[in-house]
């Protein structure tokens, strides 16, 4: 599937902004189920230069400085990117997957190292453990089990938009059983690293389909490590990440990939509005 | 044993402390070679030489204004320094010793860290657990493939070692973050001098100034551009960090500027210092935050103590940050278990240092053993393997069969945050009780700083005793104490001059012309606040005295007016008159700190004002504003507190004030640091007078006399008047002083032709094109008050003043437009920060 993404994102301030530092997460990345084919980022007012490297986990992560005051900051990301299909998983068991990633030393399982352990939004604790336990059971393949936890998170967590924020805690979500994309993400991270598998989060764009949540904004689902590689699942939509989903970048979790994070001198009190929109071409 | 130690029959011998080595006595109780000299001295100046001699140390500690932050007590204030005045001696092959690993160990944690972020085969091979590592929040992935210029990552690095009661040495801790402590181990060593400069001299030891020079060349070498004479800035978390004291005392001594986060600004990958005379390129910063703190675009977003944008800096190499960002890895005890092998594998050399047994609970087998021991007594020292874990070490000798049980499950529920480490049982040091020795345990934290691809090792360091014989924590957060250290390398430093120590080397600072803007700010509010304290001040004497010498005529009929004038001040409460009332108003106005624009509350800013600006502000000026908390503190007993207490404190306010202005007229070089001062007091001087004269002198009033006695006598003026005319008060000759005559200093033109003068020698603003606007202002005020004729303000048929009103009111109202203008072209740049998500 051929699309045209859209991300817009903007702040108005009551106050004038006399600077401004970002960092952006909203370059979509090639990857084995997508391809980009091009793509664009307009920033307004318009910075001297923008500057754009690869950042640990394999993203394009791009920084600007707006150095005149401001009232207003646009950032509008505006890729096509072709979707493929992922790839079926070969029946493993979970247990596999697991001691894969802490005993070989290829470059694969040496890169899964990395989201094996607590992070920021995504930490394990006994209760999160006992929670994914009941979808783990001895010898049940990766897929089918790592499927069961994301749909057992989609019937037992609320979708509420209003319910939480960025700065919620990971505990407090397990706790009310509420959250939006980024939360279930968080969590189904959470269990899976508590069993000593490789999770990581997905930050990118689901085209409106009937049924699914989430496409009004920026998207998040997650990704579990296996022998034959990495398997992408959407807790939130209880469904396995396919040809409606738009990769942007990954990493451990929300933190790392954020689509957009600054730090601005002055500008009073400030709002937000973001839009996304995914067309097929 | 000796039951004779410590007594005023033998002061210089102390009861031995069982189960630990003694650094200064050998097991037959004989005093060790290297001592002998300072003993031999301490004996031949007796308890009460030294004593006399330790007084003069404390003053100067206190003078100084060595001072520490205890955690969760933010103040500026901070608490005193503790040191003993007896110096923990090395003797020579100990220091050989010492310093060789010391040197070793320096670079094997280089190579450590060099590795981890960058081909990390460290933890593809296993020698190191990944979780240590890729699961460590202080493993900061933003720095993984930067490359650290030189490959060089610790610029210092410093470990905390202790010797086992068999005598060999020990690393407790590893300091790679931002080691701490240099600077009090200097500051250390300048009291020592001054205390026991012949003993000094008579131990062989060597001086501390040569490591500091080579520490200043290294940080100079890592300049990428203007090498011949880089801009290089101690980036400080501010005034509430533990060493804060150390790092203004640090950044004077090397020369560097001391700057926070929010002076620093990134614009197309290079850090700029914000000044008053615009944006200019820093080269290097030597770090003295968290890593993790340092960029809130890619570290840790809720930090507001960061650069954003300086990590772009850092990848793009056009700023060196000592030492690298991502060194706090390394920092604490987490890879004790590993060093050996790390040593051998990474260095190919035998580990010459080891660290104390520590063992990472991550390792189940290790759990097991540790969970094992917990079951009965053990001497283990539980410390975090990693930031955000426990932060305390927790001790488990003495603990209690149940806290051990509840500690026991603490470390499985999550065994790859904790460490357990052996306890060392510190060696035993002399400490001066005040008539003779007693024992202490100590730990000695050591420094090594970069010096082409090896180290130089600092020839002393900083020793840390504990509070009692029986504690083994040597924390100065936690009642221990400080000590001198003397490594007697044998060697006659040559440097020494037997009689007079040769101060420290002092270099032609840039830090004077680098004023960040920030600390501009600073110095403003600190010249208006101090002008407020003494204006306050004076007018609560005048009220003080009106109501103390009651039977004097005089004074009593100028009392209400001064009450008037307080409350049109905005001090006092308006209309009180009941004898009772008025004394409990000025008392509260006195010492109440809550009390907003009391003399208390106006001392409260100064002081905090004063702590911002320790490193801008000469030793002298800085101690008269230290010792200002003495004198506001309200007598606590008995109450009431009494008028006379008051009106002394009062006076001692003034004097306070007045030196302070003195020693900064006197010795502050007339930089823009001292011109913003200065501002800043003018303009609270004039506006004072303003106001004053405003509410006097403008209208009719039948007492007119009462009125004009007070206001000189309030604006210290009752001499000059009197001296110029011996007629009786009148009003025109008093407003003539008090507005016009500029060879007055109280006068308002005195001020203002002040303030023009600054104005005139201010850089070019760096936000362009506003300096007119301050000139122009600065101009137009000091003309008003040449230009206008007296018989104008003050008609000669008597009668309400309307043009002495107007002018007045138009002054006022410029004066403010001067003081904003001021802030927009200069000080507007440090405002505060939001984080965008």
């Amino acid at each position: 599937m051929l699309y045209r993404a859209t991300h817009r994102t903007a702040y108005y301030y009551s106050e004038p902004v006399s600077i401004c530092h970002n960092q952006v997460h909203l370059t979509p990345r090639s990857c084995a189920r997508q391809r980009v084919v091009e793509t664009a980022l307009h920033v307004e007012p318009r910075p001297a230069r923008i500057t754009s490297r690869t950042d640990c986990f394999g993203n394009i992560a791009a920084s600007f400085a707006i150095l005149e005051p401001h009232d207003r900051l646009v950032v509008t990301a505006d890729s096509v990117v072709e979707v493929l299909a992922q790839a079926e998983a070969e029946p493993v068991p979970w247990e596999a997957a697991r001691d894969r990633v802490r005993d070989a030393a290829d470059d694969g399982a040496f890169e899964a190292m990395h989201f094996v352990f607590d992070s920021p939004f995504a930490r394990a604790w006994p209760a999160v453990r006992n929670y994914a336990e009941d979808s783990f059971a001895a010898g049940r393949p990766l897929a089918e089990a790592a499927a069961c936890l994301c749909g057992r998170i989609h019937r037992d967590f609320r979708y509420d938009a209003q319910a939480t924020s960025v700065t919620t805690p990971v505990e407090e979500v397990f706790e009310e059983r509420h959250g939006v994309c980024q939360d279930f993400a968080h969590i189904a991270i959470a269990c899976l690293r508590s069993l000593g598998l490789a999770a990581r989060y997905v930050s990118g764009y689901l085209r409106s389909a009937p049924g699914m949540v989430g496409a009004e904004a920026s998207h998040a689902w997650i990704s579990v490590y296996g022998p034959g590689g990495w398997i992408d699942f959407d807790p939130t939509n209880d469904v396995a990440a396919g040809l409606n989903h738009v990769t942007v970048a990954w990493g451990r979790d929300y933190g790392d990939v954020a689509p957009v994070r600054g730090v601005a001198l002055g500008g009073g009190e400030h709002t937000v509005t973001v839009s996304v929109g995914v067309e097929p071409l | 044993m000796n039951s004779l130690a410590g007594t005023p029959t033998q002061p210089w011998r102390y009861p031995k402390l069982d189960g630990c080595f003694d650094e200064m006595f050998d097991a037959s109780g004989a005093v060790r070679a290297h001592w002998e000299p300072l003993r031999a001295g301490l004996e031949a100046m007796g308890p009460e030489g030294l004593e006399s001699r330790w007084s003069e140390g404390r003053r100067l500690i206190h003078d100084n204004g060595v001072t520490y932050n205890a955690y969760g007590e933010p103040g500026i204030a901070g608490r005193p320094w503790p040191m003993d005045p007896v110096p923990l001696l090395i003797g020579p092959e100990d220091w050989r010793f010492l310093e060789a690993a010391m040197i070793q160990r320096a670079r094997l944690f280089n190579a450590i860290l060099a590795d981890l972020y960058g081909a990390q085969t460290l933890v593809r091979r296993r020698v190191l657990p990944a979780e240590l590592v890729l699961g460590n929040p202080a493993f900061l992935r933003s720095v993984h493939g930067v490359e650290a210029p030189g490959g060089m990552f610790l610029h210092v690095y410093s470990a905390d070692v202790a010797r086992s009661a068999d005598g060999r040495w020990h690393v407790l801790a590893d300091r790679t973050q931002a080691p701490s402590g240099a600077g009090y181990a200097l500051e250390n060593r300048i009291v020592s001098l001054r205390v026991l400069p012949d003993l000094f001299a008579a131990a062989r030891t060597s001086r501390l100034a040569a490591y500091f020079e080579k520490y200043r060349d290294t940080l100079v070498g890592l300049a990428p551009r203007h090498r011949d004479n880089p801009r290089i800035v101690l980036l400080t978390p501010g005034p509430f960090s533990e060493a804060y004291f150390e790092h203004s005392f640090l950044a004077r001594y090397l020369g560097f500027t001391m700057v926070e986060g929010a002076d620093l600004l990134v614009r197309d990958e290079q850090v700029y210092l914000k000044t008053l005379s615009g944006l200019l390129p820093v080269d290097v910063i030597l770090r003295r935050q968290n890593d993790s703190y340092s960029d809130p675009l890619e570290l840790r977003a809720d930090s507001i103590l960061g650069v954003p944008g300086l990590m772009q800096a850092v990848r793009a190499g056009t700023v060196a940050v000592a030492n690298a960002i991502g060194s706090g890895l390394a920092d604490g005890s987490m890879l004790a278990p590993f060093t050996g092998r790390l040593c051998r594998e990474l260095l190919g050399e035998d580990l010459q240092l080891a660290s104390a047994a520590t063992e990472w609970l991550g390792d189940p087998d290790a759990l097991a053993r540790v969970t094992e021991a917990l079951q009965s007594e053990c001497s283990l020292v539980m410390k975090p393997a990693m930031a955000g874990g426990i932060v305390e070490p927790v001790f488990t000798a003495g603990l209690s069969r149940l806290r051990r049980a509840e500690l026991a499950k603490r470390l499985s529920a999550r065994p790859g945050r904790f460490l357990a480490q052996r306890e060392i049982p510190l060696s035993a040091v002399p400490v001066w009780t005040g008539s003779g020795l007693a024992a202490r345990h100590a730990s000695i934290r050591l420094y090594a700083t970069a010096s082409g691809d090896s180290y130089r090792v600092m020839p002393g360091g900083l020793a840390r005793v504990s509070g009692s014989a029986a504690s083994l924590v040597v924390s100065v957060q936690k009642g221990g104490g400080s000590k001198d250290v003397w490594a007697v390398t044998g060697e006659l430093d040559r440097q020494v001059s037997l009689l007079r120590p040769a101060p420290p080397p002092v270099d032609v600072s840039r830090a004077t012309f680098d004023l960040p803007s920030r600390a501009a700010d600073n110095l403003f509010w600190l010249g208006r606040y101090v002008e407020r304290l003494e204006a306050g001040s004076r007018m609560l004497r005048a009220a003080l005295l009106g109501l103390i010498q009651e039977s004097n005529p005089f004074l009593a009929a100028s009392r209400p007016v001064v009450l008037d004038l307080l409350a049109a001040s905005g001090l006092a409460s308006s209309g009180l008159s009941e004898p009772a009332l008025v004394r409990q108003e000025l008392l509260s106005l006195l010492y109440d700190p809550g009390r907003q624009n009391g003399v208390s509350w106006n001392a409260l800013q100064v002081r905090r004002l004063g702590g911002l600006l320790r490193d801008r502000l000469s030793s002298d000026a800085w101690r008269v504003l230290h010792q200002l908390d003495s004198v506001l503190v309200a007598p606590a007993q008995p109450l009431p507190l009494r008028l006379v207490t008051g009106s002394e404190a009062v006076d001692r306010v003034i004097v306070h004030a007045a030196s302070f202005a003195g020693f900064c007229q006197e010795s502050m070089t007339r930089g823009q640091g001292w011109r913003f001062l200065d501002i800043g007091r003018r303009i609270d001087r004039a506006s004072h007078a303003i106001e004053l004269l405003r509410h006097s002198l403008t209208v009719e009033r039948r007492n007119e006399r009462d009125w004009i006695q007070a206001l000189l006598e309030i604006t210290d003026c009752s001499l000059t008047y009197r001296s110029r005319y011996l007629t009786s008060l009148q009003a025109d000759l008093a407003i003539d002083l008090l507005l016009i005559d500029e060879a007055n200093p109280r006068s308002v033109a005195f001020q203002l032709a002040r303030l023009a003068e600054h104005i005139e020698l201010l850089p070019d603003a760096p936000a362009g094109g506003r300096r007119r606007i301050e000139s122009r202002l600065a101009l137009k005020l000091l003309t008003a008050v040449r230009v206008v004729p007296l018989d104008r303000l003050v008609p000669a048929d008597g009668g309400n003043r309307p043009a002495l009103e107007a002018m007045l009111t138009q002054i006022s109202a410029d004066l403010d437009e001067l003081s904003a203008a001021l802030t927009r072209s200069y000080l507007s740049h440090a405002g505060p920060a939001q984080p965008l998500g």
